[in-house]
């Protein structure tokens, strides 16, 4: 055989159109997949940057010894960058007052990821800035500045040292890791740190190294350093560092994931549909070229290298498609959120093009494998088909196929795994439920008008047709349903997480006396400022008899680190009980519930009696519960709660948050000029930057449903395509025995409307369950049900189906019908 | 040379003897009609005698090679080189316009002036202002005449036709048969054909009429008067 061949009658059947179905599945396969992939690059790198921010690196180190020279050193030769801080608690004077302050001494090149601002008066916006405080500097807070009574320029005075305040700190990026680190802050040169004289002995520090680079050099200083980092270092990054960030991202991740799942599923799917249609369209064809003398290993290598080539050209327009796709949806965007994000790397658009031929390989190749088989003798006896052992390869080969891509998608076996086991209990449940449907459609036909008699004749004779349809129907439409349950879930969620009026300032180191006086004027100034919890800070000294502290070496171990305790009767809200019991109101033995996740991490558990040194008073108490702490709300949470009996004659300070505008922050200089001692933390930065975090997750997650619809429109067109050729037949033959145009469209709406109804019902069950499981197990989202769904999805089936459906069929209604026989032979 | 020829196929209702023992012999050059009613075998048989199936025993020789004795490949590779076909329903490929049907067997067997040897044959049938016509751009008379241009494109030394003229009215059938024969004698072709039409076997040099997957008779198709 000459070997153009195999590229001529590919050509001629491009030309003739035979071809264009299986590749617009193809290019929209690897367009959706790799729209998603790239999309889904950019704004990980987006969302990295954003959320390192919250760390000021990528990676941080953190303990209470000194971090050696020599992990800083292994760091840099790995091409990463580092900073160091110190942060420790000591006492700032002015000329008149002082005030107890959280000292952070920071080296050059902080901060790593994000930036500072620095602003002229205290409580105004801030602007960015890149210096650092210079030698013999200081940068304070803007509420010590009230609290001090200095201005710009005056002398403070740190430990032994004499520091010029140089600026006022208005945000520092990683600020919002921990709510309590309390006191305002002072910024410090690390250099001058020593000169202060404060790194005494029992004196509590906290030491940092902060990283920045690529993650393959950030893992492999894990690596090397790894086992040196317990007990005394730990290892932060984004996730561990902010709770509530951490989860928004790992849901949104999901999300994304699931979404790009479900995309490849759906392109897969399209793509076997359309080569199953073109290669029952080659049967003839084929069974023609070997009379004329193509052996079928020829016939073969033809259509392989058809394929190849198609596979190649697909993947490269899909490509391109998928970065226009992604491009476009994001300038549709723009104008609901305006972001500006990274170039992709290389991955995602390997992602797309391997997707493109494994999609091609398990998809496209078996049914075009079977036309080896076809037999020569077709051209004589047309009912002829290849045996169904070639067809079970198919189905196989598909399976793999999706299989593979899962796992490799998700990276995560158990959601590929729920996936892969909601869409194959799914097939085969519904794959009985259709064949019962179609039967119920038989009985109720007998007695119907002549259009829906032929409607559902139809129904019935493509029975077995007829119910995989019903199931591919169902499955795209159950996966849209499945994507647009899970968005709306998670959106809500995220908006519940910060609702309009959440606290956004909170306000510590409240005196007894104080609580009346700052009540009044918080009610006339701001929000929300109705609830006032005790605080006090203690440590457990003794589990179960034994001491905390290690009387050798002097170490305290982690259950005995400082901790802030408040005691309550009523359960707060955000808490829930997951061990143990819940006080009653007045209860009288000293008892405690602590954070569930805690206690594990500390190996405390219920019924465990502890020691607390409270302001060296030692306290005994029981651990009566364990409670689930909803971190995510910006309330006030405690690791630990005691019975209020239990804490009677102990001195606490209160604490309180409420909410302030941007607008109203001149408030805070009167509050603190009032109220010199109290402690006031601004969070609403913070929340500014969870919310924009939030607002791309959000984007991605549109425009991640956006595709997949797109992708699942394509399944339904392809599959309809797909039985186009039966359905052309028959209703020219119908056509032919004088059925007119209005009875045949009736009947071509019906049937595909009947289609869609099923599908739908069929999908919104589907749906249904996997969310249900998906929301409980992934999401760790409450399950809940949806009953808008028991309507929405027939619905939508009957509408998208049953358009769909007529459209694509139109044009058997407006061929003469002797054109249409002559065609379908 | 066929003999001893069964075809035997299995159906629901259990095995179904199609061709019964049945003995042929046709000489280079001659032309010969299979005739019988429908279901009779005589397509079956056709596609034996042209290696497009497999007998369930009994063998045939094609040119002196025992076609019976070789897999699909090599029956390929022997149809190629020796065998073309004229289908009742033309079998024309439909994404192909008429010149590259007519090519396609001699870009298979590699012919470096395909196009050029196309469109001689297609001026030859008659179509030469229609070469690039889709094949439904055509009338049946004309897809058959494409049809037979790309018969004789790989000149054969055996033409294989099924019921040529079954699908075209008796004054297009006939310009068809005229077609066939004339090109028969032209190229100096063994041919064989199925056919219920009377007139068109009885152009043959000799009919086989087939009953019941039994050879009846076998008799010079002038015999054949007053139909079969």
């Amino acid at each position: 055989m000459d070997a153009r061949v195999p590229l001529r009658l590919l050509w001629r059947d491009w030309k003739g159109g035979e071809l264009s179905l299986l590749v617009a599945a193809l290019i929209i396969a690897v367009s959706t997949v790799s729209a998603i992939a790239i999309f889904v690059d950019r704004l990980q790198q987006a969302l990295v940057v954003e959320s390192s921010a919250f760390l000021a690196a990528d990676r941080v180190v953190r303990g209470s010894r000194p971090i050696s020279a020599e992990w800083e050193q292994a760091a840099l030769d790995l091409g990463l960058d580092t900073a160091r801080t110190l942060t420790f608690s000591s006492m700032l004077f002015g000329p008149e007052r002082s005030q107890l302050v959280s000292v952070k001494a920071v080296s050059s090149g902080y901060p790593l990821r994000g930036s500072l601002q620095i602003a002229d008066a205290p409580f105004t916006a801030g602007r960015d800035t890149h210096d650092l405080p210079g030698p013999g500097e200081v940068w304070l807070d803007g509420r010590l500045l009230p609290a001090l009574d200095v201005d710009l320029g005056d002398r403070v005075e740190v430990g032994n040292a004499i520091f010029d305040v140089s600026r006022i700190l208005t945000r520092e990026p990683d600020r919002g890791g921990s709510f309590f680190d309390l006191g305002p802050r002072v910024l410090m040169p690390y250099a001058d740190v020593e000169a202060t004289g404060v790194i005494q002995p029992g004196s509590r520090l906290s030491y940092a190294l902060l990283l920045r680079g690529s993650e393959s050099a950030l893992e492999s200083w894990r690596d090397q350093i790894g086992n040196d980092l317990n007990p005394h270092f730990e290892w932060v990054d984004i996730r561990t560092g902010s709770d509530a960030i951490g989860r928004a991202l790992a849901r949104g991740e999901s999300f994304l994931l699931l979404g790009g799942l479900l995309a490849v599923i759906l392109s897969g799917v399209a793509v076997a549909l359309a080569a199953h249609r073109y290669s029952q369209r080659q049967h003839d064809p084929v069974a023609v070229l070997k009379t004329l003398g193509m052996t079928p290993s020829e016939i073969q290598h033809t259509y392989l290298s058809s394929l190849l080539l198609l596979g190649a050209f697909a993947t490269s327009v899909g490509l391109l498609a998928g970065w226009g796709v992604q491009s476009i949806g994001l300038i549709a965007l723009s104008d609901l959120v305006p972001v500006v994000l990274p170039a992709p790397g290389l991955r995602p658009f390997l992602v797309g093009g391997i997707t493109g031929f494994i999609c091609l390989l398990a998809f496209a190749l078996p049914p075009l494998l079977r036309l080896r088989g076809v037999s020569p003798l077709r051209v004589i006896r047309r009912d002829l088909a290849p045996n169904d052992a070639s067809m079970a390869f198919a189905y196989l080969s598909g399976l793999a196929g999706s299989l593979i891509l899962l796992v490799w998608y998700a990276d995560s076996l158990q959601l590929a795994g729920w996936l892969i086991l909601g869409t194959f209990g799914t097939v085969v449940v519904l794959l009985g439920v259709a064949y019962l449907l179609l039967r119920t459609g038989r009985i109720l036909g007998m007695q119907a008008g002549s259009s829906w008699r032929i409607a559902l004749a139809a129904l019935q004779r493509r029975r077995r047709e007829n119910s995989v349809q019903i199931v591919v129907f169902g499955i795209a439409i159950m996966l849209l349903l499945i994507l647009y349950l899970l968005r709306t879930a998670l959106l809500e969620e995220w908006r519940g997480q910060m609702p309009e009026d959440a606290p956004n300032h909170f306000v510590l180191n409240i005196a007894p006396d104080e609580v009346a006086p700052l009540t009044a004027m918080l009610d006339e100034h701001a929000t929300g400022a109705d609830t006032f919890y005790p605080m006090m800070r203690g440590r457990i000294v003794a589990v179960n008899g034994s001491p905390t502290v290690d009387s050798e070496s002097d170490q305290r171990s982690r259950v005995g680190s400082e901790r802030n305790l408040s005691w309550t009767w009523q359960l707060p809200p955000g808490n829930r009980i997951v061990a143990g019991q819940w006080w009653l109101e007045g209860e009288t033995e000293p008892q405690v519930s602590l954070d569930a996740d805690f206690a594990e991490s500390v190996g405390l558990g219920v019924g465990d009696h502890l020691v607390f040194d409270i302001v060296d008073r030692q306290v005994e108490a029981r651990v009566a519960s364990l409670r689930s702490v909803d971190w995510d709300s910006m309330r006030p949470n405690f690791f630990i709660l005691a019975t209020p009996a239990m804490m009677e004659d102990l001195p606490a300070t209160w604490l309180t948050s409420f909410r302030l505008e941007a607008a109203e922050k001149q408030f805070l200089t009167s509050l603190l000029r009032r109220f010199p001692t109290l402690s006031v933390i601004e969070i609403d930065e913070v929340m500014a930057q969870v919310q924009r975090i939030v607002e791309r997750v959000t984007l991605a997650v549109e425009v991640v449903l956006i595709l997949v619809l797109l992708a699942g429109a394509l399944v339904l067109i392809a599959s309809i395509q797909s039985s186009m050729d039966e359905r052309f037949r028959e209703f020219g033959l119908l056509r032919a025995l004088g059925a007119g145009q209005r009875r045949i469209l009736g009947a071509l709406v019906i049937e595909f409307a009947a289609l869609g109804l099923f599908a739908g019902i069929l999908a919104s069950v589907g749906a249904e369950v996997t969310v249900w499981i998906l929301q409980e197990q992934i999401f760790q989202l409450p399950g809940r049900l949806h009953p808008g769904l028991w309507i929405g999805g027939p619905v939508l089936g009957v509408l998208l189906i049953g358009s769909i459906g007529t459209i694509s069929t139109y044009k058997v209604v407006r061929t003469p019908p002797a054109i249409v026989l002559r065609e379908t032979g | 040379m066929a003999s001893g020829l069964e075809k035997t196929v299995r159906t629901a209702a259990g095995p179904l003897q199609i061709l019964a023992g049945v003995d042929i012999e046709i000489k280079r050059g001659e032309s010969v009609a299979l005739v019988g009613a429908s279901g009779s075998g005589k397509t079956t048989l056709l596609g034996l005698l042209a290696g497009l199936d497999e007998p369930t025993s009994g063998s045939i020789h094609l040119d002196g090679h025992e076609i019976t004795a070789m897999d699909e490949e090599a029956r390929a590779r022997m149809r190629g080189r020796l065998v073309g076909f004229v289908f009742q329903n033309f079998q024309l490929l439909a994404s192909l316009d008429a010149l590259e049907n007519v090519m396609l067997p001699m870009e298979l067997r590699g012919d470096a002036d395909a196009a050029a040897k196309a469109r001689e044959l297609l001026e030859r049938v008659g179509l030469g202002s229609r070469l690039d016509h889709q094949p439904r751009q055509l009338s049946g008379g004309e897809q058959q005449r494409v049809a037979i241009a790309r018969a004789f494109a790989a000149e054969p030394q055996v033409l294989f036709a099924d019921e040529p003229t079954g699908n075209l009215d008796r004054a297009t059938g006939e310009r068809i048969a005229d077609l066939l024969f004339d090109l028969n004698r032209e190229f100096g072709t063994t041919l064989v054909l199925v056919t219920h039409d009377p007139t068109l076997a009885r152009r043959c040099d000799r009919f086989l009429e087939i009953d019941g997957g039994r050879l009846l008779q076998e008799s010079p198709a002038k015999a054949l008067v007053g139909g079969a």
